[in-house]
């Protein structure tokens, strides 16, 4: 579009070690989706490398990536996209039909998972009977279907109040308590409590903790 | 994906828009109610035609006439336009020509009377149609007999079936009864012939004429024929017209070729023509009625196929739209691990799917239109039959059984195909795209 070259991350370096909480902080438009995305396999940087347990994301073909997203990863968005037709234990088992498990199967471990989210009674509800919070916690079951390695979350409380979003937090907390590795995207600062390590951001560019809040206090100033 | 959670999810998919499926699914039922009515109506003539055509005659006759070059045009009194090497007469040695074709069985000519003629029995009279042959046994023109025999003699005929039935009372009082067709088998009946000087004097002449054979039925022209000895025939026309023929020189009106192999009649007919004269075989008949509806089968399955076209069109419409809506579902899927071929699967499977629904409702509709027609044509037919008599066909529209499986398979083809692209684009997004789309 247009001539604009747009650098959505440039010069990025990140390592992030099994069993962690990793916080991503930035501003809007720093390139905190694009980074998630990139990990995900979700999206294609124009260079670099990107190696999951050794596996080279960047190099492989559409059908690898979605083999690979559906062995490892499991994603959560910040507008929760749940099936609308689907109630929640046909949402939580979904990903498990590209994988190609028995709807018996399905259904127990779809019970299994809403049971984990605190939403055992709430089985049989459609996406729109249920609240915005209640609704990302089946998408988080959702994601766990798989039994995946790698937890993504793009601003998963950034469409919920307080306490909805806490509860949210929590149950990722929980995964990663209970041995997952777990990337949230956010800038509520609050998910901080929870990170094990951080990562600033600042217009497509890793920075350090100090650079970052003496940028956010400028643009405190600046309002 | 197994197949049957792909199936699931297709009909799951396609309940949650009724009505824009619905909506869709109306032009592929058209449209293969439309090709169901038009092939089964052209089935449906085609096998009344068939019924009428049994006994359309003996596949081993060939009938050869004259050819009087040109057009054909014969202009009376045994002359003949245009130039004399176009012109090819029924001679006897013409005859010998024939007899020479490998797998010739017989050539027997045979001569119309050419005058008025009336035959009497009892109270009763009919206007015959009399057919001189050259032969003493009818038989050699693939005829049988009910009763009787087939062999002719001096001052005896061989009749078809339906001869009696011409019989009428000419003095029948309006508002009686008319009589029933006379059993005329081994009767003595009364010939007579009518000739007309310059001036209109009419001279009679009465022939006795005794019914030695009732020839078996064949819905050909021999149920409505009075068979005579050639050479009679030719005496009655020499008296009747004044002057002598020879068939050395003039040659008979028409010659019955007999092959020994129904499958040859074809290729001795090519020969006669080649030689110059017209031939006919009723195969070269059935040919052509079997061509005719083959292309009218052709052409109503168009009409057919032109309706279904237009409802794919409505059918890649309605899958575009529906893949523009559901784009983040899309991502949704490929960021939980569909491949592209899931995708690809799964709105192949629904764009098939309308056009599936839309077959079975269009064989339904089909259906039910052709059972509509065929009670209207039989009460037409019923109406008609009154005046004409027997022999109308049946039924109009046909069904043949592989019509609908057809139909079925087609139409789900089609949704298919018209799926086919808008899928392959919602296959091919990119995820991250796809996610992002407001
Ligand atoms: N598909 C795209 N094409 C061009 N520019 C994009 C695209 N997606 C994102 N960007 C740009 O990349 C930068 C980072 O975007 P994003 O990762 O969504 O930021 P964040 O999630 O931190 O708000 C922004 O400047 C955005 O405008
Ligand atoms: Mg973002």
């Amino acid at each position: 579009m247009g001539g604009q070259v747009v650098r959505a991350l440039d010069n990025v370096d990140v390592e992030i070690e099994e069993g962690t909480f990793t916080v991503v902080m930035g501003p809007s438009g720093s390139g905190k989706s694009t980074l998630l995305y990139l990990l995900g396999g979700l999206d294609r940087a124009t260079s670099g490398e990107i190696s999951i347990e050794g596996e080279r994301l960047d190099q492989m073909d559409e059908n690898a990536l979605a083999l690979f997203r559906r062995r490892t990863m499991g994603f959560v968005f910040q507008s929760f996209n749940l099936i609308p037709s689907m109630d929640a234990l046909e949402n939580v088992g979904f990903p498990m039909q590209f994988a190609g498990t028995n709807a018996k199967q399905r259904k127990i471990r779809a019970q299994e998972l809403l049971a984990q989210v605190g939403l055992e009674n709430r089985a049989d509800h459609r996406p729109s009977e249920l609240s915005g919070g209640q609704q990302q916690r089946v998408a988080i079951a959702r994601a766990l279907v798989n039994a995946p390695k790698l937890i993504l979350a793009d601003e998963p409380t950034g469409n919920l109040d307080t306490s909805s979003g806490s509860a949210v937090m929590r149950v990722l907390s929980d995964l990663h308590k209970a041995g997952r590795t777990v990337l949230v995207v956010t800038h509520d600062p609050r998910m901080t409590h929870f990170a094990t390590h951080r990562i600033y951001l600042l217009d497509g560019r890793v920075v350090g903790e100090a650079e970052y809040e003496s940028a956010a206090l400028e643009a405190l100033q600046i309002e | 994906m197994k197949f049957f959670d792909l199936l699931r999810l297709v009909a799951g998919n396609l309940t949650r828009r009724k009505a824009r499926v619905a909506l869709t699914a109306v032009g592929v039922v058209i449209g293969t109610a439309a090709v169901v009515v038009l092939v089964s109506l052209a089935s449906g003539l085609r096998q009344s035609a068939s019924e009428q055509l049994y006994g359309i005659g003996d596949l081993t006759l060939i009938q050869v006439s004259p050819s009087y070059g040109g057009e054909g045009m014969y202009m009376g009194g045994g002359g003949a336009i245009s130039s004399p090497s176009d012109v090819k007469l029924l001679t006897n040695s013409a005859l010998e020509d024939f007899r020479a074709i490998p797998g010739v069985e017989s050539v027997i000519p045979r001569e119309y009377l050419m005058s008025s003629a009336l035959i009497k029995f009892q109270k009763l009279e009919m206007y015959p149609n009399i057919i001189g042959i050259g032969t003493n046994d009818v038989a050699d023109l693939g005829d049988t007999t009910d009763r009787g025999s087939t062999e002719l003699g001096r001052g005896s005929i061989v009749i078809g079936v339906t001869v009696p039935q011409s019989f009428y009372d000419p003095n029948l009082r309006p508002g009686k009864e008319p009589p029933p067709p006379p059993d005329l088998f081994n009767q003595q009946v009364q010939m007579v012939v009518f000739k007309y000087d310059s001036e209109g004097h009419e001279t009679r002449k009465n022939i006795a004429l005794r019914v030695t054979g009732v020839l078996k039925e064949t819905r050909g022209e021999s149920d409505w024929a009075i068979y005579m000895p050639l050479e009679q025939v030719k005496l009655l026309n020499e008296w009747s017209q004044n002057r002598r023929f020879n068939y050395n020189k003039d040659g008979y009106s028409m010659a019955i070729v007999k092959v020994t192999d129904a499958n040859q009649a074809m290729e001795v007919a090519d020969q006669i023509t080649a030689m110059g004269f017209q031939a006919y075989t009723p195969q070269s008949f059935l040919e052509g009625i079997n061509n005719f509806f083959i292309i009218l089968q052709v052409i109503f399955g168009g009409v057919g196929a032109i309706a279904l076209l237009v409802a794919a069109i409505g059918i890649a419409n309605t899958m575009a739209m529906s893949i523009l809506e559901r784009t983040r579902e899309i991502g949704l899927m490929k960021a939980v691990g569909a491949t592209n071929r899931d995708v690809l699967a799964i709105f192949l499977g629904e764009a098939a799917g309308i056009g599936f629904l839309g077959g079975l409702g269009g064989i339904a509709v089909g259906w039910l239109a052709s059972q509509a027609i065929n009670i209207l044509a039989s009460i037409y037919m019923a109406n008609q039959a009154g005046q004409q008599g027997s022999g109308l066909p049946s039924v109009a529209a046909v069904i043949p059984l592989w019509l609908p499986v057809f139909a079925l398979v087609f139409s789900t083809l089609v949704g298919m195909l018209s799926g086919l692209y808008p899928a392959l684009r919602a296959a091919t997004m990119v995820p991250v795209l796809a996610l992002k789309y407001e």
